[in-house]
C-alpha cells in the first residue's frame, strides 16, 4: 500500500517537473515574440512601451522563479517520499517534507501560469512554510547525525540523515517568495527584495544553492568513491555557475551575461541527465531494475540530481530579470 | 545450475566458467600435460591465485590446480548453511594435541578462488613491528621482509580488491586512501564501537573486501549476510571474482576438481612437475617451476608426500621445519543479550573492529596482540556454538534460541606463538585418492592462554559497557592457520626465502599462509595476497637476471638476493 502511494508520489512529481523543465530549456525566448507583434504605437511615446516592457519582464523571471521552486519543489517530494519511506516514516516528523513540498510544488504551478504583477498571499505563505520546513529539517538533520555514534563522523556523513539535503526545500520557499516580491515591484522602479536588487539578490542565492548542492553531491558521491567518471560531472560544473552567478550579482549594471546563461542551460541539463545516470545507477544494483522496490531505495537516489536544474532556471530568470532591469 | 560443479570440471575444452554471469562461460588457453609450463601452481586461493594472475599477466604460461570444484556465486550459491558446506574442506584429517584444532570450516577451503570464497573478507595490515617481531618485540621470529616495501604490496592489493574501509584508519603509519568507503554499521558494529568509547579506546569501520559501490559487473553488497558461507552476489572480492579472472584473460589455465597428490623432482634436484588427479585419474604435468599455496595444511601434506630416495623426509625440508610451526590464531569471543534488537546477520559480519591491542604494548602480559571484531552468526552456526561452547541442549536451546535478534558478540582475531611442536604431519591413513592424510597437532603455550584471558577479561567489560546481559565467554575457537613453511634468511632456520622460493629446491616455491614466521593479531588474508604480488615482481627480477633458469647448481641458498639484503640491514 505504502509503495503504490510512494509510487505515484513519484510518478506525478516526475510528470510535473518534466512539464516544469522541457519547456523553458527548449524555448527560445518567446518574450519576443509577442512584442514584435504588437502594433506600433508612435504617439504614446517611448517610456510607456518601456514600462511595460519591464512590468511583462518582471512577471516573466517572477513566473520563471516560480517554475524555478516547482522544480526543486518536485525534486524533494520524490527524493523525500523515497527516502523517508526508507527510513519506515519512523519520526512522525518526517511526512513533512512530502506534504510541504506536494503544497509548493501545486503553488509553483499555480504561479508558473499566473501573469498578474501581484503576489498571492496563498502562495506567500506556502513558500514561507516551505522555507520554514527546509530550516526545520536541517536541525532534525543535523540531530539525527550528532546523536549517532561517533557523532559526525564521515560514517554518519554519509549514512545518518543528509545534512544539505532539507536545504532543498528552504531553496524553494525562498525562490517562491522572491518571486512573490518581483510581482509586487511596480513597473517603474528597480525589482527589489528586501531594498536590495532584486536580480542580483537571486542570483546570489541561486549561486550559493548550488553551491551547497555541489557539496551535498560531493559528499555523497565521495562515499559512491567516484566508481564511474560522469559522478565528478556535479562536482565541477555547478561551482563553475555559481561563481558566475556570484559574478553577475557583484557585477555592473547593462551586462549580457550570455555565457553564463548558457552554462545554466547546461547546468539544467545536468540535473535531467543526473535523472537517467542515477536510473542506470540503480540497475547496477543487485537484480537490476526487475528488483526495482529495492534497488530504488538503495541506489542513488534519483530525484535528487534535478535540484540543479531548478537552480539553474532560477539563475536563468535572475539573469533575465538583469537583462531588462540593468539595476535589478 | 547448468551443470554439476561438484562432479565434473567445468575449466575444460577451451573455456572457464564466468563468474559474473549465469551459465556464462569465458574463453580459457589450456595446456598439454607434455608442455612443461612456466608454472605450475597448486592451489588458486589468496596466495596461488594471486600469484596466477601476476605471474600470467607478467608472460608466464601458467597453470593453476584447485581440488576443489569452479563456482558461478550467483548460481551455485543457495542462502542456507548446510549447503554451503559445500565449500568447505571436509576430506578426512586427524587432529590431535592439547588443544585439537577444529578444521573444516572457517579454516579451509576446497573451491576455486579457495578459502576466500567464504572469508570474513577483513583485510587488515600487518603492524609494521610484526614483520621484526623478535627483534624489536622480543618473541617468534624475523619476517625476511621490510614492512615498507610491504606497504606498496598491501596497497596493490587494497586496489585490486577494491576494499571498503574508513577514510582515515586509526593505528599505525600512514596508508593510502581505501579504494571504496566503509560500509553502513549494523547495529553489532554499533555495540563494538560503543563499548571501545566506554573503554577508552579507538575503533574503526573494518576494512573489507566487499564492494561498497558497483564495479564492472560486480554489484555492490546487498548486506545479505551470508558472507562466509560464500556470497552470491559477488560483491565479495574474492579470488574467484578478481584475481582469477584477471588470471585467465591474461593466458592462465585454471584446472579444477584436480587434486595434485605429488610433486616430481628430477635427479638433478629439480622439481619436473605434478602428478594430479581430475576425472578419476592420475596425470603428470610438466613445469620449469612449481608453486605449492595449499595452506598450512595440504602445503606441507603435499611436500610430506612427495619424499623420494633424494628427499627421504619430504622436499624442501633440509631444515626440518616442513609442517613445524603451524599457528592458528585464536579466535575466542564474548557474547551476550541486548535489551535491543540487534540482529547482527544484517551485514557483512565484522563490519566494526579495534586493533587497540595489536598496537598497544602497555597493559599486556603476553607477546603478541589481538584485535577485535563485531559479530554476526548465523543461525545454524549459533545454535552450534550454543550446543558445542555452551552445552546448552533441548528446551534451554531453544529458550536461548529465541533471543538470537538480540545476541550482541565481540570476537578476537589473536596471535598464537610459533612452536614447532605444532605441527603437521603424515597419518598412515590414506583419503579418497589414495594420499596419505595430514594429522595436525596443536596446543596452546601459555603465552597464547594469557592472550585470550586478558582479551576474554577486556571484551567482557566492554560488552558489560554497552549494557548487555547474561555475558559469557567462548573459550575455545581457532581461526586462520599459518606457518608450516615459514620464510627467512638462512636454510637452517626456513623453509624458503623472501621469495618464497624454497632453499632446497631451486624451482620449487610456496606461496600462501605457510610462509608466515609469526601471524599477528590480523586476519591474514591481504598480508597473504601482498606476498604473492611480491613473489611475482621478484620472479619476473630473476627471470630477467636470468636466475629464474633453475639449474642444480643454482640452488637457492647462497643467492639471498640484495633486496632481501638490503630489507634486512634497513629494518633489523
Amino acid at each position: 500500500m505504502n509503495r503504490a502511494v510512494d509510487l505515484a508520489l513519484l510518478g506525478g512529481a516526475a510528470v510535473a517537473l518534466s512539464g516544469l523543465m522541457v519547456g523553458p530549456i527548449l524555448a527560445t525566448d518567446p518574450k519576443r515574440i509577442p512584442l514584435q507583434h504588437q502594433p506600433r504605437r508612435p504617439e504614446s511615446g517611448l517610456p510607456v512601451r518601456r514600462a511595460r516592457q519591464q512590468e511583462a519582464a518582471t512577471v516573466r523571471a517572477a513566473r520563471g522563479l516560480n517554475r524555478a521552486a516547482g522544480t526543486l519543489a518536485a525534486s524533494v517530494l520524490a527524493d523525500s517520499s523515497i527516502e523517508h519511506y526508507r527510513g519506515s516514516f519512523k519520526n512522525r516528523a518526517m511526512v513533512t517534507p512530502l506534504i510541504v513540498s506536494a503544497m509548493t510544488l501545486a503553488t509553483s504551478i499555480h504561479g508558473t501560469s499566473d501573469m498578474r504583477p501581484s503576489a498571492h498571499k496563498a502562495r506567500d505563505i506556502t513558500y514561507l512554510l516551505a522555507a520554514a520546513t527546509g530550516l526545520l529539517g536541517t536541525g532534525f538533520h543535523f540531530y539525527n547525525v550528532g546523536k549517532r555514534v561517533g557523532g559526525f563522523s564521515w560514517q554518519n556523513l554519509f549514512y545518518g540523515a543528509p545534512l544539505g539535503a532539507p536545504m532543498a526545500i528552504l531553496l524553494s520557499g525562498l525562490l517562491g517568495f522572491c518571486s512573490e516580491r518581483l510581482r509586487e515591484s511596480r513597473a517603474a522602479s528597480r525589482p527589489e527584495i528586501f531594498h536590495l536588487p532584486a536580480g542580483r539578490t537571486i542570483a546570489a542565492v541561486a549561486g550559493a544553492g548550488l553551491l551547497g548542492t555541489s557539496g551535498e553531491a560531493g559528499l555523497l558521491h565521495f562515499r559512491g568513491a567516484y566508481h564511474n567518471p560522469f559522478m565528478a560531472v556535479p562536482v565541477t560544473l555547478p561551482p563553475i555557475g555559481a561563481v558566475l552567478l556570484m559574478r553577475a550579482a557583484a557585477g555592473k549594471a547593462g551586462r549580457e551575461h550570455a555565457f553564463s546563461r548558457v552554462w545554466m542551460r547546461l547546468l539544467a541539463l545536468v540535473g535531467l541527465a543526473g535523472v537517467a545516470f542515477h536510473a542506470y545507477g540503480v540497475s547496477r544494483n543487485m537484480g537490476g531494475w526487475r528488483n526495482w522496490s529495492q534497488n530504488v531505495l538503495n541506489g542513488p537516489p534519483i530525484p535528487a540530481p534535478p535540484s540543479f536544474a531548478g537552480l539553474a532556471l532560477a539563475g536563468l530568470a535572475a539573469l533575465g530579470l538583469m537583462k531588462e532591469h540593468p539595476h535589478a | 545450475m547448468s551443470d554439476d560443479a561438484l562432479h565434473s570440471p567445468r575449466a575444460r575444452h577451451g573455456r572457464a566458467p564466468d563468474v559474473f554471469r549465469p551459465g556464462g562461460w569465458v574463453p580459457m588457453r589450456e595446456y598439454d600435460n607434455d608442455e612443461a609450463v612456466d608454472f605450475a601452481i597448486i592451489g588458486t586461493g589468496a596466495g596461488g591465485g594471486t600469484l596466477a594472475c601476476k605471474l600470467a599477466e607478467y608472460g608466464f604460461s601458467v597453470v593453476a590446480f584447485d581440488a576443489g570444484p569452479y563456482f558461478r556465486p550467483l548460481e551455485d550459491f543457495a542462502s542456507d548453511e548446510s549447503e554451503q558446506t559445500k565449500l568447505y574442506w571436509t576430506d578426512d584429517r586427524i587432529v590431535d594435541g592439547a588443544n585439537p584444532l577444529q578444521l573444516g570450516s572457517n579454516n579451509s577451503g576446497k573451491a576455486v578462488g579457495g578459502s576466500t570464497v567464504h572469508f570474513a573478507m577483513v583485510s587488515l595490515r600487518f603492524r609494521p613491528e610484526w614483520f621484526k617481531a623478535r627483534s624489536l618485540l622480543g618473541y617468534g621470529a624475523d619476517w625476511p621482509l621490510d614492512w615498507r616495501q610491504m606497504w606498496d604490496y598491501y596497497t596493490e592489493v587494497e586496489q585490486a580488491l577494491k576494499i571498503s574501509g574508513p577514510v582515515s584508519y586509526p593505528w599505525g603509519p600512514p596508508r593510502p586512501r581505501y579504494p571504496y568507503r566503509a560500509h553502513p554499521l549494523n547495529a553489532a558494529a554499533l555495540a563494538l564501537a560503543k563499548g571501545c568509547e566506554a573503554m577508552g579506546i579507538k575503533w574503526t569501520e573494518t576494512p573489507l573486501a566487499t564492494l561498497s559501490a558497483p564495479r564492472g559487473l560486480a554489484h555492490p553488497c546487498v548486506y545479505r549476510g551470508f558472507c562466509v558461507t560464500g556470497c552470491s552476489t559477488n560483491a565479495k572480492q574474492s579470488a574467484l571474482v578478481t584475481w582469477i579472472p584477471r588470471a585467465l584473460a591474461a593466458g592462465a589455465e585454471i584446472r579444477d576438481l584436480a587434486m595434485v597428490g605429488r610433486l616430481e623432482v628430477e635427479k638433478s634436484g629439480l622439481a619436473s612437475g605434478v602428478h594430479y588427479q581430475r576425472e578419476n585419474a592420475w596425470h603428470f604435468q610438466r613445469a620449469r617451476n612449481v608453486v605449492v599455496a595449499g595452506y598450512a595444511i595440504e602445503t606441507p601434506r603435499l611436500l610430506l608426500n612427495s619424499a623420494t630416495d633424494r628427499f627421504p623426509d619430504g622436499l624442501a625440508n633440509s631444515s626440518g621445519l616442513v609442517g613445524k610451526n603451524l599457528m592458528a590464531q585464536s579466535n575466542q569471543a564474548v557474547w551476550g543479550v541486548m535489551e535491543d534488537e540487534i540482529r547482527s546477520y544484517k551485514g557483512p559480519p565484522s563490519l566494526a573492529i579495534t586493533e587497540h591491542w595489536n598496537y598497544e604494548d602497555k597493559g599486556k602480559d603476553f607477546f603478541g596482540g589481538y584485535a577485535y571484531m563485531s559479530q554476526g552468526p548465523l543461525p545454524q552456526l549459533w545454535a552450534n556454538t550454543l550446543t558445542g561452547a555452551r552445552g546448552l541442549w533441548g528446551a534451554r536451546l531453544v529458550e536461548q534460541m529465541k533471543d538470537y535478534n538480540h545476541v550482541v558478540g565481540l570476537k578476537i582475531v589473536g596471535e598464537m606463538l610459533p612452536q614447532e611442536s605444532n605441527r603437521v604431519t603424515l597419518a598412515d591413513e590414506t583419503d579418497q585418492y589414495g594420499l596419505r592424510i595430514p594429522r595436525v597437532t596443536y596446543a596452546w603455550c601459555d603465552n597464547d592462554k594469557r592472550l585470550i584471558d586478558h582479551s576474554l577479561k577486556f571484551m567482557s567489560r566492554a560488552l558489560g559497557a554497552v549494557g548487555a546481559r547474561d555475558i559469557w565467554t567462548q573459550d575455545d575457537d581457532t581461526c586462520h592457520l599459518n606457518g608450516t613453511a615459514r620464510m627467512g634468511v638462512d636454510p637452517d632456520t626456513s623453509v624458503v626465502n623472501a621469495d618464497c622460493r624454497s632453499w632446497d629446491i631451486a624451482n620449487l616455491w610456496i606461496c600462501d599462509g605457510s610462509v608466515f614466521p609469526t601471524v599477528g593479531g590480523a586476519n591474514p588474508s591481504l598480508t597473504i595476497q601482498a606476498i604473492a604480488c611480491r613473489t611475482a615482481d621478484r620472479i619476473r627480477v630473476l627471470a630477467r637476471r636470468g636466475e629464474l633458469e633453475a639449474s642444480a647448481r643454482l640452488v637457492a641458498r647462497p643467492q639471498l638476493s640484495r633486496e632481501v639484503s638490503h630489507a634486512a640491514k634497513a629494518s633489523g
